[in-house]
């Protein structure tokens, strides 16, 4: 069977099942609630997001190759350009845009005009501290790290804070070179 | 012009109450809204028998005191908006339309997943878009 070229985000997004964006959203609301109230400490919630976002994004790089099936990225800057145009319209269906390459190439931002996780919510007084949609950023990392890229990935807008839109600041830290369990010479 | 809007919860407990004109004392209005209470319960349990549904929302006037006009809205799930309002001449339709409008908030501030329902509503979106509609009112 010939290879199924690369599709647009648009194109998938499309053709796969999609749930209730308020059901979507109430759901994660939920869930930051839950967090909350069993570790009442702002960052261990921050924490325990983005690990949850890494748990998803290890899962979730396998399920986006076979959909999308695009092929290697040249570099960095194409990786960064697959998850801005691809991946978020794939899972989110809003698009990203990347800007503020750095010269070595190695770190760039990627901005959501808006976001769905977000509908409604106004983060009280006693939260101030709290990156909402910190899941996201664990799952890019998590992602990231499965096709040996070791990233760092960080919120530098967050319109919940009263900024304008929303910005994750995407830093390689090093390409891991594949390893293999067995010695060449065995 | 609009004086006074109110959200009351279904225990009775209100849950918002914002006033447009520094002029009147704020404890009179709450009195206001609180005698007003009273005459939704007594619509709701005796519905009259002239022919309007039992599940209609609008409530309409609800009693006019010397110098206002109270109307009120009954959402499903029991929570009364009161609309306090010095015009003289009120049209039913602008006024439908202003409930329409203020569910509309309503029902976005309580999606807050931060917001727990039964307590106050403070979010800062709802009494912004409380004030725009409120602005907006009347000017169609």
């Amino acid at each position: 069977m010939a290879p199924v070229g690369p599709r647009s985000g648009d194109a998938i997004f499309s053709s796969i099942d999609r749930v209730n964006a308020e059901l979507f959203m109430l759901t994660y609301g939920a869930i930051v609630r839950q967090l909350l109230t069993d570790l009442e400490e702002v960052e261990e919630v921050n924490k325990q997001l983005d690990q949850m976002g890494y748990n998803i994004g290890i899962r979730l790089i396998d399920e986006f190759l076979a959909k999308s099936g695009v092929s290697r990225c040249v570099d960095f800057k194409e990786t960064a350009e697959m998850i801005a145009k691809v991946g978020f319209k794939m899972f989110l269906g809003v698009t990203a845009s990347v800007s503020s390459w750095e010269a070595d190439g190695t770190c760039c931002s990627i901005i959501l005009e808006d976001n769905p996780l977000v509908d409604f919510v106004e983060l009280p007084d006693t939260c101030q501290g709290l990156y909402y949609c910190n899941v996201l950023s664990g799952v890019i990392r998590g992602a990231l790290e499965m096709v040996s890229m070791k990233t760092e990935v960080t919120w530098t807008r967050d319109v919940l804070r009263g900024d304008d839109a929303y910005e994750l600041q995407v830093k390689l830290l090093k390409q891991v070179a594949e390893e293999y369990p067995y010695k060449d010479d065995e | 012009m609009i004086v006074c809007v109110s959200v009351v919860g279904h225990q009775n407990n209100p849950l918002y109450i914002q006033s447009f004109t520094d002029a009147d004392d704020a404890l009179k209005l709450h009195h206001i809204v609180h005698c007003s209470l009273d005459v939704i319960e007594e619509r709701v349990n005796n519905p009259k028998k002239s022919g309007t549904t039992l599940n209609e929302a609008f409530l309409g006037l609800l009693y006019p005191t010397v110098n206002y006009k109270v109307y009120g809205y009954l959402t499903n799930t029991k929570v009364k908006f009161i609309l306090v309002t010095t015009d003289l001449d009120v049209r039913d339709t602008d006024v439908r339309s202003f409930f329409r409008k203020f569910h509309a908030a309503y029902v976005d501030a309580v999606s807050n997943p931060f917001h727990v329902p039964g307590k106050k509503i403070t979010s800062r979106t709802f009494a912004q878009t409380v004030s725009n509609i409120v602005g907006s009112y009347g000017l169609n």
